[in-house]
């Protein structure tokens, strides 16, 4: 049986007024599979109302339909792209509005977001990670991480910084020159919920200060004890502001996580955690996240763990994404994709301007014509540039017809023999 | 180590093994080598194949806008 053969075979099955005439027509057009299950559906519909000539018929003007929307060669897809992207732009708020997003996370909205996705900043102004748990591998317990609370608590301490300031009380003693800090016990609890008990988790964190200040501790339960070498005052201040700066569990740049239960697309209840701050490798790796679905906000972190292919794709989804919260979401789909492409296109993420795409054009004068006009010029003629005048920018500067659209085609009236059959 | 392709993000590459079908592609499309968008030989998604520079890889992305889009990329230092 051939591939088309099984798939006419398992239509037929699966639509009740689809036979197989119809089925065969349909699979014979151009139309891609959406469009076919479209097609499909719509007849599916009429309850057998359609004969296979009228199918034919639908069949053929949708086919017809959609090679007109394709796009015609010389076409400006960029140029078109560009305004595509740039009108719905000017409706979208000039502010940022905070608390926005989801689960009270601040994240950069409307415009800001747009300039900072498409300007490929290193690192965006509100990075944030969207979590998801293991749902199918078991632990130990026979629980998946994203429906059991205890266990999706555990991972959120995993990846949220804790710092002294939220584990107890510390105070200066000036008298006798000490640091003392006293634990929380409730709170060691709940952070290191896999330790036999508090004071084992406090010779850890003892050990931990030790490593990173360097100075001897005393620790008796949870209470912990220490100061400098020398009596100094200004070194015991230097201490606790080194103190506060220590993350003993966690990942140093989240400073906040979220966590919600979501329903998901299949219908089930997850956990999903939102972190305030990136550190997408790290989180990857930690036991209990799916790795296969938590995305992060900053496309060059996404670039740097998973890939261009990746990074292409999260440009994609951060702009509409972006588009889509301020209403604007009926910009196609294409015109973003046509902007991830141009910035992925030489395997890394280039921004789109003076320092990315602009920037390294091959014609002077295109480059002239953006930014930095003398700069440009100035340099060109150190360096003896020449300009191929192959771009729409140089030919509009010099006065000569664009080699786009209609300006690319030469027509030449004449005759000439019709060609013989041989 | 976390398996890269695993990842929804991440499409399937392969590498074209055979000179022909590198041939082929470069023929539909009617450019050089050199024209195809780039990928770095460094990048993740390459980390368990044995890419090398030159090579060129083929990636089946599903499309939103067809059922899969193939791209090519180049390899690159």
């Amino acid at each position: 049986m051939t591939e088309e053969e099984k798939s006419v075979n398992q239509l037929v099955g699966e639509y009740e007024h689809v036979t197989e005439d119809i089925a065969l027509v349909v699979e014979d057009t151009e139309l891609p599979r959406r469009l076919k299950t479209r097609v499909y559906n719509t007849i599916q519909n009429r309850e057998g109302l359609v004969t296979p000539e009228q199918a034919n018929e639908i069949a053929e003007a949708v086919e017809n339909r959609y090679i007109d929307t394709r796009v015609d060669p010389l076409d400006p897809v960029g140029t078109v792209s560009a305004q595509s992207i740039g009108e719905p732009g000017t409706q979208m708020t000039m502010n940022t509005f905070h608390y926005a997003g989801v689960a009270e996370i601040d994240v950069t909205q409307g415009l800001p977001r747009l300039i900072e996705l498409v300007d490929a900043r290193k690192t965006p102004d509100t990075p944030m990670m969207t979590v998801h748990l293991e749902s199918e591998e078991q632990n130990e317990a026979d629980i998946p991480f994203a429906t059991d609370r205890e266990y999706a608590h555990e991972v959120v301490w995993d990846i949220e910084a804790t710092k002294i300031l939220a584990l107890g009380d510390v105070s200066t003693n000036v008298a006798d020159m000490l640091v003392q800090i006293d634990l929380n016990d409730d709170t060691l609890a709940e952070r290191w919920p896999r330790a036999n008990n508090v004071t084992e988790v406090a010779q850890e964190i003892a050990e931990t200060i030790e490593d990173a200040l360097g100075v001897k501790t005393r620790q008796s339960g949870t209470v912990i004890e220490f100061g400098p070498d020398q009596p100094s005052y200004r070194q015991l201040l230097q201490l606790v502001e080194e103190l506060r700066e220590i993350t003993f569990k966690g990942i140093e740049e989240i400073s906040r996580v979220v966590i919600r239960k979501e329903k998901m697309d299949d219908g089930e209840e997850e956990f999903v955690l939102y972190t305030e701050g990136s550190a997408f490798g790290d989180v990857l790796s930690i036991e209990g996240v799916d790795a296969s679905r938590t995305t992060c906000n900053n496309i060059h972190e996404v670039y740097r763990e998973l890939g261009v292919e990746a990074a292409r794709e999260a440009i994609i989804e951060e702009t509409m994404d972006t588009l889509r919260e301020q209403g604007l979401d009926d910009v196609n789909i294409r015109h973003l994709m046509l902007v991830a492409d141009i910035m992925t296109n030489r395997g890394t993420i280039e921004s789109i301007g003076r320092h990315g795409i602009s920037g390294s054009k091959d014609s002077v004068l295109a480059r002239a014509a953006f930014e930095v006009t003398v700069n440009h010029l100035l340099d060109a003629a150190i360096h003896g540039e020449s300009d191929d005048l192959d771009g729409v920018i140089e030919n509009v500067i010099v006065g000569k017809p664009v080699a786009i659209g209609t300006g690319d085609v030469d027509l030449k009236m004449g005759s000439f023999s019709a060609p013989s059959d041989d | 180590m976390v398996d890269v392709s695993q990842h929804n993000l991440v499409p399937e590459h392969t590498v074209l093994d055979e000179p022909e079908r590198v041939e082929e592609v470069l023929e539909e499309y009617n450019v050089e080598k050199t024209n195809l968008p780039k990928i770095k030989r460094k990048d993740p998604a390459l980390r368990d194949t044995d890419a090398e520079v030159g090579d060129v890889i083929e990636i089946v992305r599903d499309s939103r806008t067809t059922d899969q889009a193939v791209v090519y990329r180049l390899v690159v230092e």
